[in-house]
């Protein structure tokens, strides 16, 4: 049979041969669920990939102050899809009242990061499928598909394989875990491209209501919508077409004090 | 017509390193405004730090009353940092007081810019370079020259080769956007800071030490360049317009950078809550003080802070333990500390609530740091470098220096030319 590939096609054909080839590595893995377009979208690769049956749990790291219509997505979702769903949360900190108040900083690294740490420590996770794109984040432009993080979490950014060519380096260190980026080469044009032709359900506040909608999303006291009439996926293609904004402009954790505090530490102070 | 002036910021360098390359031939242009000028050890601000020196020498103000202390501060009623920034700025630059325009180029801690009669490209740390120049038509300009804002210091930690390459060129585009701006508006002032020499002493002040250091060229290769800058502005002023040469603090060797919060903590001031990272945000109760960087103290006063432990009436008691504990420190038989000070001995004004209780000067070689988490008292890391309080150099040509102290400080240098 003759097919000609579209862009969408090779990205499909692409991200579950990465998949696959992931899995065929390890067998003690886990993909991250944010619920978020992306993550919801590389949900959908998997089921195609496995045939409909995920055959290792789906994560969602829930800090306790995602949007109301995040928490209903996720457990609709789980429910229908027939995902074998953790949710990790660092009860520790929450029972101590962390929150945003408490600086942002801090409360995504205690309900985020060391939340993983805990839910990576205790299910014995030696790979990670996450659905980060190049194109999202300066320093998510130096990643690699497949990206290891030391027993620090450490991710070594100035020292990793190459990839040229397609080529993956898919073995981890006995300390190490690996995380796994089958999106990485997509835009956020070609997601929204995708979520049209597969029909892929994604949560009602990606459209606009009252000229606002978010293009990011995550923690409700962490993320600020963009100005948009873009009310269906149709008219958010064409936005992305032409908006000069960038997706994660509406994300408080992204902003400048971070790298301040980079560039004070490189001269030694803190 | 009035006369210009002309200010030309070296950061860091101290004034040994300036009399040593202007004798030897290195600055030649430097020796001569020396021969006829004003040339003199100076004192920088309380903390001898680049924020706090730059916000004391543009508004001609102590801490106290400009409201910068450091590069960190603490939220209100918090242990959460924050990082101060040109709008925390609370007293007005002298180009904002001044007659006539102004050229204004990296001086350190004017970010984000704001508007100015003239032109303001701020210095570190700044990080965008859409908010960081004034007027903004000149951003296309000064991206086709390649301007940096900065010097990437991380470079350093990797490759002292790629740190130098970045250095020099950070240094070029810095040059030819000051040549462009020099003919941009009929200016009364102008003003350009050098920040690489200050990374440079950093990280390599073993090369200026050590004449068979591989990069003690690079080194004394960035002052020359540096003194043509300065052989060309003094051939362009008039007879009467003044030229001043200046640093913000001084550097000397680095022996051992010295942890104060490790300190605090091993002597029972300072406690973090249980199975938490030792770090300013986790401070516990107990916490009689603290150590911001780099050798800020502040008292953990109970009704200020969220763990506060001292009160008002037992607050004399702890500084003087303080004071005795901070003496009698040394390492490898070396006193630590040269001279401790209480806020109200060297600060006064509007923002003295503020101010750390105590101001520590270091001895010699040891380098104060306010650095919470770290496992040992001192430790001798990648830099070669520290900061030095009353080494800094001043040098006017043409200027009436009778007002000025002896020896002056950083915060008087406004009064040779406002």
């Amino acid at each position: 049979m003759n097919r000609t590939l579209t862009h969408l096609d090779k990205l499909e054909d692409q991200s579950i041969f990465i998949i696959r080839e992931a899995y065929s590595q390890f067998r003690d893995v886990a993909m991250l669920w944010s619920i978020g377009k992306d993550s919801t979208c590389l949900l959908w690769l998997m089921r195609k990939a496995f045939f409909g049956n995920l055959p290792f749990p789906v994560l969602h790291i829930d800090t306790s102050y995602k949007f109301k219509e995040i928490y209903q997505f996720r457990d609709m979702y789980a429910k229908e899809w027939n995902l074998n769903l953790i949710v990790a949360r660092n009860e520790d900190a929450l029972a101590g009242g962390l929150g945003p108040d408490k600086g942002k900083f801090r409360c995504c690294n205690e309900l985020k990061t060391i939340a993983l740490k805990q839910a990576i420590a205790k299910q014995k996770f030696k790979a990670l499928y996450l659905g980060i794109r190049r194109d999202e984040h300066g320093i998510r432009a130096k990643e690699r598909v497949f990206s290891p993080r030391d027993e620090d979490f450490e991710w070594d950014y100035k020292n990793q394989p190459p990839e040229l060519w397609d080529q993956y380096k898919t073995k981890a260190a006995e300390e190490e875990h690996l995380r796994i980026h089958p999106l990485l080469g997509w835009r956020e044009i070609d997601v929204w491209e995708y979520v049209k032709r597969e029909n892929i359900p994604v949560t009602s506040l990606y459209f606009a209501s009252k000229g606002r909608r978010f293009r990011s999303i995550g923690c409700e006291s962490c993320c600020g919508p963009v100005d948009s009439e873009a009310d269906t996926i149709d008219r958010i293609i064409d936005e992305l077409r032409t908006t000069k904004v960038s997706e994660r402009s509406g994300r408080a954790q992204d902003k400048e004090s971070d790298y301040m505090m980079q560039k004070l530490r490189s001269l030694g102070y803190m | 017509m009035n006369a210009k002036t002309v200010i030309i910021g070296l950061d860091g360098v101290p004034y040994a390193m300036i009399k040593d390359f202007a004798a030897s031939g290195v600055m030649p242009n430097t020796a001569r405004l020396i021969d006829g000028g004003f040339f003199s050890p100076m004192r920088s601000s309380m903390p001898e730090i680049s924020n706090v020196a730059w916000s004391s020498m543009i508004t001609g103000k102590n801490p106290a009353e400009h409201g910068i202390f450091g590069f960190m501060e603490l939220h209100p009623n918090s242990y959460r940092m924050r990082f101060p920034n040109y709008n925390d700025l609370k007293a007005p630059p002298f180009w904002e007081t001044c007659q006539g325009k102004s050229v204004i180029i990296n001086v350190p801690s004017t970010y984000p810019v704001r508007g100015a009669n003239g032109v303001l490209i701020s210095g570190f740390v700044s990080i965008d370079l859409n908010k960081s120049v004034y007027p903004p038509s000149l951003i296309p300009t000064l991206k086709e020259f390649d301007y940096r804002l900065d010097v990437d210091a991380q470079k350093a930690h990797k490759s002292m080769d790629l740190f130098l390459e970045d250095v020099e060129q950070t240094l070029q585009a810095r040059i030819r956007a000051a040549r462009h701006l020099w003919n941009y508006c009929d200016w009364q002032t102008f003003m350009l800071v050098f920040t690489g020499t200050d990374r440079l002493l950093h990280f390599l002040y073993d090369a200026y030490e050590d004449p068979n250091h591989p990069h003690h060229a690079a080194f004394v290769d960035h002052f020359r360049t540096i003194d043509g800058v300065v052989g060309e502005i003094a051939a362009r002023l008039g007879e009467s317009d003044r030229l001043i040469m200046h640093s913000d603090h001084g550097f000397e060797r680095l022996d051992y950078d010295v942890f104060v919060n490790h300190l605090l903590a091993e002597k029972g001031y300072l406690h973090f809550k249980t199975g938490q990272d030792a770090i300013i945000e986790n401070i516990c109760f107990g916490t009689k003080a603290f150590a911001l960087d780099p050798a800020r103290i502040y008292l953990n006063y109970k009704g200020r802070y969220p763990c506060g432990t001292v009160e008002a009436a037992e607050a004399e008691a702890v500084l003087r333990d303080l004071e005795s504990l901070f003496a009698a420190l040394e390492i490898e038989g070396r006193k630590v500390i040269r001279s401790i000070h209480r806020k109200q001995d060297v600060y006064s004004g509007p923002y003295m609530d503020d101010a750390p209780d105590l101001l520590l000067i270091a001895d010699h070689g040891f380098n104060l740091k306010g650095k919470a988490a770290s496992d040992r008292l001192y430790s001798k890391g990648i830099f070669t470098g520290k900061h030095t309080y009353d080494t800094a150099f001043l040098l006017a040509a043409n200027c009436d220096t009778s007002r000025l102290p002896a020896p002056p400080a950083v915060s008087d240098i406004t009064r040779l030319f406002t």
